[in-house]
């Protein structure tokens, strides 16, 4: 008697829950899952240009196999990656060992440090815009006051996947070494003590310490990024959409184009679909890499 | 013991160094940008540029009277409103449930929209919200950002409620409450600071958003961010109007985050660190 009301009890607990989840769920099936299946669907579609839609087959990835314009976006959306990832984690570790070493920090320091990447990156695009004006802008400026040669920046084909990794470095850079920090604040406090009874040097500590210990947090951060990284929009469509000529066209910015400019719904999906396959291969891979660097 | 301790005082010297290095780098392009919001018009542009000027408000008056800001702030607003309701109104019930139940899939099911490039959603939406005539309206807009929302909601609250002792919620079963009502009575006020962060997080990621309503809004609902290109397409030679707009749209987000500093790393990585 008593074990069936207690079942009752939990079976209506169970209940409960899942109506508790339900509302995320469902919102999420219906907002992602379901659209992500259509996509998949709109992958092996194409469309006339009366709008007119017809089953193609893999007619779109083949397609996409011979599009150079495909392979320079993943070519340029690597290139700017590893660029960026390389210079925020370099810098990030940086300046996560500075402001460990600086102890307290006041609240409004800390609000100082964040507020690169809790700006829109919209407004991070319009503001270099005018900073890196190849004429007027301010960089330019400074530049030449120490004699050195100025440069187009985001107008040059040459340096516009420098210069966006530049910004998008300058915005993340401090999210990068508040992580660090987290991770070297959870650091045990005896390993460096003991590595200081034994008169190693500052740098051989961070080298054969500190730095492999850290490194479960830096591939965190390294993962967070990525995903970020990989997907890359709103700074260059402000800044370049693309350009100049087709310069910065990353894959994102590629498949938005042919959907949302050229209208060609059913190729865009596939190109979409490549681009979320390469970010969860890299989401895997990183996290791998984190297993094997856990202590 | 003298060398030492002069050894310490220059390395906290030479760290004193860099942090003031790293700070100005951080800083400078910020301030450029709110200074020249500021200038005369003839000296946003002037080469070699400036430092000491007059200020005026004439760029924020330029703005308003040229572009219609405001209702597309009123747009912006209630755009990441409406989604950081409806993120909230779905996230702590779910959050709630994953925590107790130890049942993390629907928390890991929404994260999928924080991985994924959007456009990858945003083709279909627009396939489909066409196709039931709602392409530029608020309920397009609000739901598409609650995509943003609702991880963030999820994965802030889930820490929270987690730290909350299980013994206050056996004591409350026992005394036949329902665990609905335990959510709303007894745990949620418990974790009410983890619901603000939440909810600030929320707003400045909705705010900050700028794929889905570019293609999703239309002349009336665009928001801030989207409307960006019309305030550079003025800008072209009205670089103060341009950074008086970007002044005024990263303000919201800016303000905020100040707000809730001390909690936002944990937040922003979504339980992956422990700040």
């Amino acid at each position: 008697m008593s074990d069936t009301a207690a079942t009752l009890t939990q079976d209506r607990q169970k209940l409960e829950m899942a109506a508790l989840s339900a509302p995320a769920v469902v919102f999420t099936v219906a907002m992602i899952a379901f659209p992500v299946v259509y996509t998949i669907w709109l992958g092996f579609q194409t469309f006339s240009s009366t709008g007119k839609q017809s089953f193609a087959g893999l007619a779109n990835y083949s397609t996409l196999i011979s599009d150079v314009e495909f392979w320079h976006g993943l070519w340029i959306t690597i290139a700017l990656f590893v660029l960026s990832l390389v210079l925020q984690l370099v810098f990030g570790v940086w300046l996560a060992l500075v402001l460990f070493h600086a102890k307290r920090l006041p609240g409004i320091v800390r609000s100082l440090f964040i507020s690169p990447f809790m700006m829109p990156p919209v407004v991070a695009g319009m503001m270099w815009l005018v900073i890196l004006d190849p004429s007027l802008g301010a960089a330019n400026y400074i530049l030449q006051s120490f004699g050195l040669p100025p440069s187009d920046w985001l107008a040059s084909p040459t340096w516009v996947i420098p210069t966006i990794a530049l910004i998008d470095s300058w915005q993340w850079t401090p999210y990068v070494a508040l992580i660090v920090l987290g991770g070297l604040q959870s650091l045990p406090p005896s390993v460096y003590e003991a590595a200081q009874i034994d008169g190693a040097s500052p740098f051989k500590t961070f080298r054969r310490i500190t730095l492999p210990l850290l490194l479960p947090t830096i591939v965190t951060a390294a993962i967070l990024r990525s995903v970020d990284l990989l997907r890359f929009f709103d700074i260059i469509y402000i800044t370049t959409q693309g350009g100049p000529g087709n310069a910065s066209n990353t894959l994102n910015i590629y498949g938005f184009r042919v959907g949302f400019e050229f209208f060609n719904i059913g190729y865009a999906s596939a190109l979409m679909l490549t681009l979320t396959a390469i970010v969860f291969g890299a989401v895997l891979a990183f996290n791998r890499l984190r297993g094997a660097v856990a202590w | 013991m003298t060398d030492a301790a002069d050894t310490d005082r220059w390395i906290r010297r030479l760290n004193l160094v860099q942090l003031v290095l790293a700070g100005l780098l951080i800083m400078a392009p910020t301030v450029w940008m709110v200074l020249s919001s500021f200038k005369p018009s003839f000296e946003v542009t002037a080469y070699p540029p400036t430092l000491v000027f007059t200020p005026t408000l004439e760029n924020y008056v330029e703005l308003t009277r040229t572009t219609p800001f405001l209702s597309y702030a009123l747009n912006s607003l209630i755009v990441t409103v409406g989604s950081t309701a409806l993120g909230l109104l779905f996230g702590i019930p779910a959050a709630f449930a994953v925590s107790w139940t130890r049942i993390s899939w629907p928390a890991i099911l929404t994260l999928a929209a924080r991985m994924a490039p959007g456009t990858l959603f945003l083709l279909p939406w627009y396939v489909m919200f066409r196709q039931v005539g709602m392409i530029g309206s608020y309920t397009a807009l609000i739901l598409s950002h609650a995509v943003i929302t609702l991880p963030i909601v999820i994965w802030v609250l889930l820490p929270s409620f987690d730290g909350i002792p299980r013994s206050v919620f056996e004591a409350a079963q026992v005394d036949g409450c329902s665990v609905t009502r335990i959510l709303w009575r007894i745990a949620l006020p418990l974790v009410a600071s983890g619901v603000a962060v939440s909810a600030i997080l929320a707003f400045v990621f909705s705010w900050n958003y700028f794929l889905f309503a570019l293609v999703l809004s239309n002349g009336d609902t665009k928001t801030l961010i989207a409307a960006a290109f019309n305030f550079i397409g003025e800008g072209s030679t009205q670089w103060g109007a341009l950074m008086a707009a970007a002044t005024l749209i990263a303000l919201p987000p800016l303000v905020l985050a100040a707000l809730v500093q001390r909690w936002l790393v944990s937040g922003l990585t979504l339980g992956a660190v422990k700040g």
